[in-house]
């Protein structure tokens, strides 16, 4: 392809992506956990906060986050420090933009989990670390990787929160959807349609992977044991 | 051994309980049965002794849920092996197998828990309940989740296994069948726990109604103690006036519950408690004929062998004699 921007913008798209994936496995698993197992005050306001990225325009999600991470929002008022326009403030916009996907893959797999199986593998001696590398991974493996590669496709192509809140600086915060409507603002309909098809084939390739998975899933989900 | 335990949630439970080889606790379900066995394997937050304070992985003892619980993923000797990681590596599955073949199903090792019948699955995870080295085995429930056909004959196989092993074993159980295979029960109702003691004991001397109930009294009636002398009383019931044995509470004239199993009702020989009734319907249960017949004022159940009904030649609507063997009437306080 012959505009070298574009391999940069897929690269950072790319990394956007992996980095808001690994970091919604490290805070999504424990969190869905607590919310397909335990009972606590206050869950139900929990699930609709961390349900909100769904239904609220990704502008407005977008608006707050430029507010709560720019130049004079509270973080850098306190902390010193503003992710606005970075990197790392297009990883949290990512991050919570994905959130309930991710949240709903995980939570599905466990849900499907027995949960004698665990309390058996305890009263077995196993502590927590062998429960979850020896139990809880093993059987719920496929819905979590399926949940991760809907929440890093979705991040691929995610258009609203970033522009808010990275902006658009080509090379630095541009992502491949902004650049494809640059393009097609600046009438380049030939990079447009170039960089569109990357993403489609990408996409396709990753909602492929995710189906395939799933039937495996359901084909040795517990439920088939009894 | 002996288990003192107490638990708030999910219900209020508190009661000590002797385990005595293969032991049952016998009650309705919802009344805190799995919750007790639970909490006895750490597995609940309760006050208690023995164990008490441990978390669950470091507690001595098998639990096997209702369902088995044995880990879909992993083949037969690999569930078993799953707590022996404390061998080295290379021991592990010939310990493993040697677990098995002590539940008698050695050649199932390679299978996975789908390819396993109720009965085996239940082996397998008794064969890894054992292979953690328990002083004391936990099993929920452990006829319900084998075919009804076959129940009794699977579980005898184990039950002989278990006694062979002599490991104390508390079994949480609806099924009467089960507690009278039992070398002590203990009988659990909401109030806690109302009586234990030999099978044989709880069975013909319940404490209370509700036990008597879940033992399988079927004729309860009121009654009320009319006269009193050495070893016998006389009661005054819907059936009439009846002897029975005398318990050491009773008064005269205090009120009290009395019961008659019903493959206890029919003895025609001898004289005493005598009654005359009309039989309303029998129909079979198994190879057996159970049976309603109206006395005065009330209604007895009774069971009968066929070969009696043969004898007996009854017909429904046709008036017959009765009698309770005194020995068989059992009174409870009201």
């Amino acid at each position: 392809m012959s505009d070298p921007v574009f391999w940069e913008t897929l690269a950072l798209t790319l990394r956007v992506s992996l980095v808001s994936t690994l970091i919604l496995l490290l805070m999504g698993l424990p969190l869905a956990w607590v919310l397909a197992h335990k009972r606590f005050w206050g869950k139900r306001v929990v699930e609709s906060v961390v349900l909100l990225p769904l239904t609220l325009p990704p502008t407005v999600l977008g608006f707050y986050l430029l507010l709560l991470l720019g130049q004079n929002g509270p973080i850098a008022q306190t902390l010193g420090f503003s992710w606005a326009f970075r990197f790392e403030g297009l990883v949290v916009g990512s991050v919570l933009f994905s959130l309930p996907l991710a949240l709903n893959g995980y939570r599905e797999a466990f849900r499907g989990l027995d949960l004698d199986l665990i309390q058996t593998a305890r009263t077995l001696g196993a502590g927590w670390r062998r429960v979850w590398l020896e139990v809880i991974l093993p059987l719920t493996w496929p819905g979590i990787l399926s949940g991760s590669i809907l929440a890093f496709a979705h991040t691929l192509g995610e258009f609203g929160v970033v522009l808010m809140v990275g902006g658009s600086i080509p090379g630095k915060t541009q992502m491949v959807s902004i650049y494809i409507y640059d393009q097609v603002q600046a009438l380049r309909f030939d990079r447009a349609n170039q960089a569109a098809g990357v993403l489609l084939l990408v996409s396709f390739a990753l909602v492929y992977l995710v189906r395939s998975l799933e039937e495996r899933w359901r084909s040795r989900t517990p439920s088939s044991v009894r | 051994m002996e288990i003192a335990y107490a638990l708030k949630r999910p219900v209020r439970l508190s009661l000590r309980l002797y385990i005595r080889g293969f032991t049952v606790l016998l009650g309705e379900s919802g009344v805190g049965k799995t919750s007790l066995l639970k909490a006895v394997a750490g597995l609940l937050p309760a006050e208690g002794e023995p164990f008490g304070g441990l978390p669950a992985e470091r507690r001595p003892v098998g639990y096997l849920p209702q369902h088995f619980a044995l880990f879909p993923h992993l083949r037969a000797w690999q569930n078993v092996a799953f707590p022996l990681v404390h061998w080295p590596r290379a021991q592990r599955k010939e310990r493993a197998l040697g677990y098995l073949a002590q539940m008698g199903i050695a050649e199932l090792a390679e299978r996975f828990p789908r390819e396993l019948s109720g009965g085996q699955q239940q082996r397998v995870a008794l064969a890894r309940a054992l292979a953690r080295e328990p002083v004391l085995l936990l099993l929920d429930e452990p006829t319900s989740a084998l075919d009804i056909g076959t129940r009794e004959e699977v579980f005898s196989g184990v039950l002989e296994r278990l006694r062979a092993l002599g490991i104390p074993t508390l079994a949480a159980s609806h099924d009467p069948w089960l507690a009278q295979r039992a070398d002590w029960v203990g009988v659990l109702t909401r109030e806690g726990l109302a009586q234990q003691g030999p099978p044989e004991e709880v069975f013909a001397r319940p404490a209370s109604l509700e036990v008597a109930r879940l033992v399988g009294f079927r004729n309860l009636f009121q009654a009320s103690v009319g006269a009193v002398e050495e070893g016998w009383v006389w009661v005054e019931s819907p059936l009439g006036r009846l002897k029975a044995l005398r318990p050491a509470w009773a008064r005269l004239g205090q009120r009290v519950w009395l019961g008659m199993r019903s493959e206890e009702v029919f003895t025609l020989e001898g004289e005493e408690n005598r009654l005359r009734g009309r039989l309303l319907a029998f129909w079979p249960q198994g190879l057996r004929w159970r049976g309603r017949l109206r006395v005065g004022q009330a209604e007895l159940e009774f069971l009968l062998p066929r070969y009696r009904l043969e004898e007996l030649g009854l017909k429904e609507g046709e008036e017959v004699g009765v009698r309770l063997e005194p020995r068989f009437l059992h009174l409870m306080p009201h």
